[in-house]
């Protein structure tokens, strides 16, 4: 059951949370990724954060684009087509797999899991990326942003932090856009995995009685939310859509009601996340080489 | 601003943001059209500065260089409008593309199950399709022509190949005379197949065959080839036959040799023959006074002239006619010349395009580079001005014969003013009223319309076909963009009877889904206008910018570029003086008539 708040001149937002309404939402052609900030000043200040995912030449982020832009099509494409090979890709990054698995056994890692995190994803790019304390605070700030209360953005962006985030992601990726969103926002979900997969070692002896493809499942989490805007009024299943509403797809809660794991990556729709076979069998390798050195141990 | 504006920038004034902010409180209890009327103009220039700032989207150029800088470039035209900006030469010439009044992300098509939703031929049908005919009672038939004889000037989209074609599905009782698998065909705009700038996103982008310049393109051409075409080679004029007529282009039957023939009709071919003549005084008054000058240097200066002169008659005569509201009408004046107020001239200083008027003043392209843009195009839909039929009166006798448009246009056209004669067929359309610009008034003939080498065409569907393909945002949304907010209700459109139900049972209740022609033509009028006040937001914009983007307006608007004397033939002429010139036998017709495009005499 979707729940609107209008407040004129101030909101405009249509939260949407069960599985079949997100589908049918994020299918619909009224409803769009690009915020034009009007609606009210919530509405506008949304569409600001989400602004500045842009290159500095203008161009756009993959995950920013329009159902129907060719370049995100053609983006999609490509880059489902580089992540699809998974096994080299998941041997290049063994060394970060490695080092995530002793953290989810229960280790302490010499560094942020965060880092280690960030340089796996930044690998499945280019083979020699390498995160830092400084990058992986750049995605934070970056995170952050997207959802902080307007005081706190006013200051991430008048301190500069905003900027000079955007610049050392886009650096590191080399001006891979699809790079820089999985290094900066889209690891995150990751991240959070890989937390909730310790938790789950920890707890008994789940890390030698759980297969790595269950693991997956009770761990894998998709994004809390997605935004999108609808331009034009009009209903969409069930859910009445005001012109100008924010619409924000509780993906995350979505899924919880789904078994289907391919609900995280919006698997089969016109948006389906490029990396919905890698980042699967990246944290099946994860479980597995927790699973591994514990036997090694023992 | 992003970059995708090329580094344009509106730069607010501190009166105007002064000026905003009142007119904003204004506004939200007394309409612009209600004010007195210097209030009024005001307002009209507070909303124009908001849309130089918000509505002006660059989208890319689409051409990779601007050719070659020729000789003279400097100091008239170029055939194809390069050069006109000596810092941007690629702005604003030919092939260039169409800009967008509206940020690019709105101005995406609609998917293609809900492009064709519902089926512009049912609209066309059932509430565009003329009853009666309804006469624009203020203006006579050349207004009708005129505006499409400027519309030919500023763009062309091309002519559309077969190939992918819309497929739009046919009602069982659909009488449509070519149905192909129960469905009438429409071709698609020619594709802009120039590299897409990746800052595009979603937008569709398509390119203007034209000049965008007000260059009068329409006469002399948009290519050098065209231009050498249309020219006598002698003393800069232009050719023109032992009858003084345009002689007849060899490759389009029926058109005249000029610069520009699609479409062509009766209408067309009076204007034409009109400002040919025109261009040729004009050099004959060059060659007396710089005896000099060489075919070039003459034809380009009277080609200068002309075009300025062409550009004023519809800045200070059809605008004010077709729009007879006392404020647009100071306004009007106000951007061609300034205010008739010397003291509020020395208050806002030398440098005020309000107070001295765009023309001579800085160029400026505030927030893009220059260009037409479709929505300006979708706003030009006007159709409906033009009859069925009309009367073919004639000079000196009684009397009138009733024809058909049908037989007046294409491959008719000359032989129609072969029969008639100039000077009748120019009094008739001064006599005869166009249609109002209104739902159930757009010309039949045009709904089932033979033209050379296209199928069929439904000219009304096809009206609506190509809003939704370019992505010009439907009605209602289209009144957000440019600052009048939505509505919430069929009723709050139209008070055209019976309309606002027909338009809930076409849209299925959904009043977001109104097409921008339908909502043109239903919504009802401010006092005098012959069209609609949310078409107009974007004349407000487009009407000024094609002034003040242009080099040959404003910093060379100069006596060292267009002569004393073409500056004087512009400052003292008009519609009225160019057809007593070149056609004295209308006097009496014209006697009493301030304003050319206004019903003249009946004699």
């Amino acid at each position: 059951m979707a729940f609107t708040i209008t407040i004129p001149g101030i909101v405009r937002i249509v939260i949407v949370k069960t599985p079949d309404e997100v589908v049918a939402i994020n299918d619909a052609g009224v409803v769009g990724r690009s915020l034009s900030g009007r609606g009210g000043l919530v509405n506008g200040s949304i569409a600001a954060k989400l602004a500045v995912f842009r290159t500095p030449d203008g161009d756009i982020w993959p995950a920013f684009r329009d159902r129907l832009d060719p370049l995100r099509a053609a983006h999609q494409a490509a880059l489902e087509t580089a992540l699809s090979d998974v096994e080299p890709l998941l041997r290049r990054i063994a060394p970060e797999i490695a080092e995530l698995g002793g953290y989810v056994r229960g280790g302490t890692a010499p560094r942020s899991t965060g880092i280690i995190v960030q340089q796996a994803t930044g690998r499945l790019f280019f083979d020699d990326y390498t995160a830092n304390e400084a990058s992986y605070d750049a995605a934070r700030t970056l995170q952050t942003w997207s959802s902080a209360g307007p005081l706190r953005a006013f200051w991430i962006r008048r301190s500069g932090a905003l900027q000079a985030s955007l610049d050392r992601i886009m650096d590191l990726s080399r001006g891979n856009m699809a790079c820089a969103h999985a290094t900066a926002l889209a690891m995150a979900n990751i991240l959070r995995s890989i937390e909730l997969m310790r938790e789950l070692a920890r707890q008994g002896d789940n890390l030698a009685k759980i297969a790595p493809q269950e693991a997956l499942v009770q761990t894998l989490r998709a994004p809390e939310r997605v935004v999108r805007e609808a331009r034009d009024g009009g209903r969409v299943g069930q859910v009445r859509l005001c012109a100008r509403s924010v619409v924000v797809l509780a993906v995350e809660s979505a899924r919880r009601q789904r078994s289907d794991p391919g609900f995280a990556f919006f698997a089969g729709a016109w948006n389906q996340c490029p990396a919905h076979s890698i980042v699967p069998a990246l944290l099946a390798d994860v479980w597995r080489a927790a699973r591994t050195e514990t036997r090694e141990r023992t | 601003m992003s970059r995708e504006n090329d580094g344009f920038v509106f730069h607010h004034d501190l009166l105007g943001r002064f000026l905003d902010v009142v007119y904003r409180v204004v506004n939200f209890f007394v309409r612009w059209d209600r004010l007195q009327m210097l209030l009024g103009a005001v307002n009209l220039s507070v909303f124009r500065d908001r849309l130089r700032a918000h509505n002006l989207h660059h989208t890319g150029y689409g051409i990779p260089t601007s050719g070659g800088w020729a000789a003279g470039d400097e100091r008239w035209r170029s055939a194809d409008g390069s050069f006109n900006s000596l810092d941007h030469p690629r702005m604003g010439m030919a092939g260039a593309r169409f800009g967008r009044n509206f940020p690019l992300p709105e101005c995406v098509p609609d998917s293609d199950d809900a492009l064709l939703d519902p089926s512009p031929r049912v609209i066309s049908r059932e509430l565009l399709a003329r009853r009666t005919f309804i006469p624009a009672t203020t203006l006579n038939l050349l207004a009708a022509a005129w505006i499409q004889f400027e519309t030919h000037n500023w763009f062309s989209h091309g002519v559309p190949g077969p190939g992918n074609e819309f497929k739009i599905p046919l009602q069982p009782n659909d009488d449509w005379p070519e149905p192909v698998d129960g469905c009438m065909q429409i071709r698609r705009t020619v594709k802009d197949e120039t590299p897409r700038e990746t800052w595009l996103g979603a937008t569709p982008t398509f390119q203007n065959l034209n000049s965008h310049w007000w260059d009068a393109g329409q006469i002399y051409g948009s290519d050098h080839k065209r231009q050498m075409q249309i020219r006598s080679g002698a003393d800069g004029k232009i050719e023109v036959g032992d009858d003084g007529m345009l002689p007849a282009d060899p490759e389009r039957p029926g058109a005249d040799l000029t610069g520009f023939n699609d479409n062509w009709w009766v209408g067309l071919s009076l204007l034409h023959n009109l400002f040919a003549r025109e261009h040729n005084v004009i050099c004959e008054a060059l060659k007396v006074r710089y005896p000099a000058w060489n075919d070039e240097e003459l034809f380009q200066r009277a080609r200068l002239i002309t075009a300025a002169l062409i550009a004023k008659i519809h800045t200070v005569e059809w605008t004010p006619g077709i729009l007879a509201h006392p404020a647009l009408d100071f306004a009007m004046h106000a951007n061609w010349s300034g205010i008739p107020f010397r003291v509020v001239q020395a208050v806002l200083g030398k440098n005020s395009e309000a107070a001295y008027g765009i023309i001579g003043s800085s160029a400026d392209q505030h927030s893009a580079p220059y260009a037409m843009t479709e929505e300006f195009t979708a706003v030009y839909r006007l159709h409906p001005l033009v009859p069925d039929e009309m009367n073919v009166r004639q000079l000196g006798a009684a009397g009138q014969e009733r024809c058909e448009l049908v037989n007046m246009q294409g491959r008719s056209s000359r032989e129609f003013m072969e029969k008639h004669g100039f000077s009748n067929l120019l009094y008739s359309f001064g006599t005869a009223h166009p249609g109002a610009i209104r739902l159930y008034n757009y010309p039949n003939f045009l709904r089932q319309f033979r033209k050379d080498g296209q199928p069929l065409l439904d000219m009304a569907a096809l009206d609506i076909m190509r809003d939704r393909e370019r992505g010009v945002p439907r009605y209602n949304r289209f009144r957000e963009l440019v600052g009048k907010g939505r509505v919430t209700t069929f009723e709050e459109i139209t008070s055209i009877p019976g309309a606002a139900d027909k338009m809930r049972e076409i849209y299925k209740g959904d009043v977001d889904r109104v097409d921008l022609l339908v909502g043109l033509l239903a919504e009802d009028l401010p006092d005098g206008f012959g069209f609609s006040d949310t078409a107009f937001r974007i004349f407000i914009l487009m009407a000024s910018r094609r002034l003040k983007s242009d080099r040959f307006f404003t910093d060379d608007y100069r006596a060292e570029v267009y002569t004393e004397f073409g500056l004087d033939w512009i400052r003292n002429n008009g519609l009225k003086s160019v057809l007593l010139r070149h056609v004295p036998q209308l006097g009496p017709a014209l006697e009493g008539v301030n304003n050319g495009f206004a019903p003249w005499n009946v004699l």
